[in-house]
């Protein structure tokens, strides 16, 4: 399966290939860029579901500081968590049961990280599409270069 | 002489529009990519809805404001949201088609002038 596509690189020219190598290359950094976010993201989602779940063990009227701005806490009481509010995107809130709402961070995490281990599927196909065309690149030159 | 002027002055013409051609397919890429994106997002929001209950309680945030929505209500709206934002992308997706057909059909017009003025610089070297 391999060796069709190389044959194919093969056959083109050097500006040919150069510039194919140039737009792969440019595809493999989108896409590790997606990765990254991905990876973000999931890790911001594990912070969340750990949270529900010290909440959940935490008493009803417990003391805590609640925080109004990045440096303003104010002290409050913790009310009943057994409900949550879920925010879904686009800019609706979903009010859950503490269980619905670990089981939704659960959704979320695990449909994550399937998208991250397709994506990271084709990632490394494109990458080696690039490296082959890099080395095949390479050799070209190479071969063009000693008959000068 | 000045069939070669006016030749590369229709060249740059051409060459212009071509570059306002790419512009304006760039510019449509990225707002397609925005509606996908939002697409995407606002389908998670229905699979959501879906799994509740009639009774649940959905809430919107509209600004600061966050406003108890009814459940029914909350699904038209994303549905609806949803209809428009597929309708502006296959909307879209036409202009791109209609103006990658611009583009290359400049290409072509650009690559013959090109080939004319060369004939015609050749045939004056000569003479």
């Amino acid at each position: 399966m391999a060796a069709t596509p190389r044959m194919e690189l093969e056959k083109m020219s050097v500006e040919h290939l150069r510039g194919l190598k140039e737009q792969v290359d440019m595809e493999v950094n989108l896409l590790q860029d997606s990765l990254n976010n991905l990876r973000s993201a999931n890790a911001r989602l594990e912070i969340a579901s750990a949270a529900l779940q010290d909440l959940s063990v935490r008493p009803q009227g417990k003391k805590m500081l609640v925080p109004l701005t990045a440096s303003l806490y104010v002290p409050g009481k913790l009310d009943d968590s057994e409900k949550v509010l879920v925010d879904v995107g686009t800019g609706y809130f979903i009010e859950k049961t503490m269980v619905e709402g670990k089981d939704y961070c659960e959704r979320k995490i695990a449909l994550l990280k399937s998208n991250y281990d397709q994506l990271l599927e084709v990632t490394a196909k494109k990458r080696s599409i690039a490296d082959e065309a890099g080395a095949i690149l390479q050799a070209k030159l190479k071969h063009l270069a000693p008959s000068q | 002489m000045a069939a070669v002027k006016e030749l590369t002055r229709d060249l740059e013409n051409k060459a212009n529009d071509f570059r306002k051609l790419e512009k304006d397919i760039q510019k449509n890429q990225q707002v397609k990519k925005k509606y996908t994106i939002q697409l995407g997002e606002n389908e998670l929001v229905l699979k959501e809805l879906d799994l509740l209950n009639e009774d649940t309680n959905v809430y919107k945030l509209i600004g600061p404001v966050l406003v108890k929505q009814d459940l029914a209500e909350a699904n038209a709206n994303v549905r609806k949201r949803i209809e428009y934002i597929s309708a502006e992308l296959k909307r879209l997706d036409g202009t791109l088609q209609d103006l990658q057909e611009k583009l290359n059909s400049k290409q072509e017009s650009i690559a013959k002038l090109q080939q004319r003025i060369q004939t015609l610089q050749a045939g004056k070297a000569k003479a």
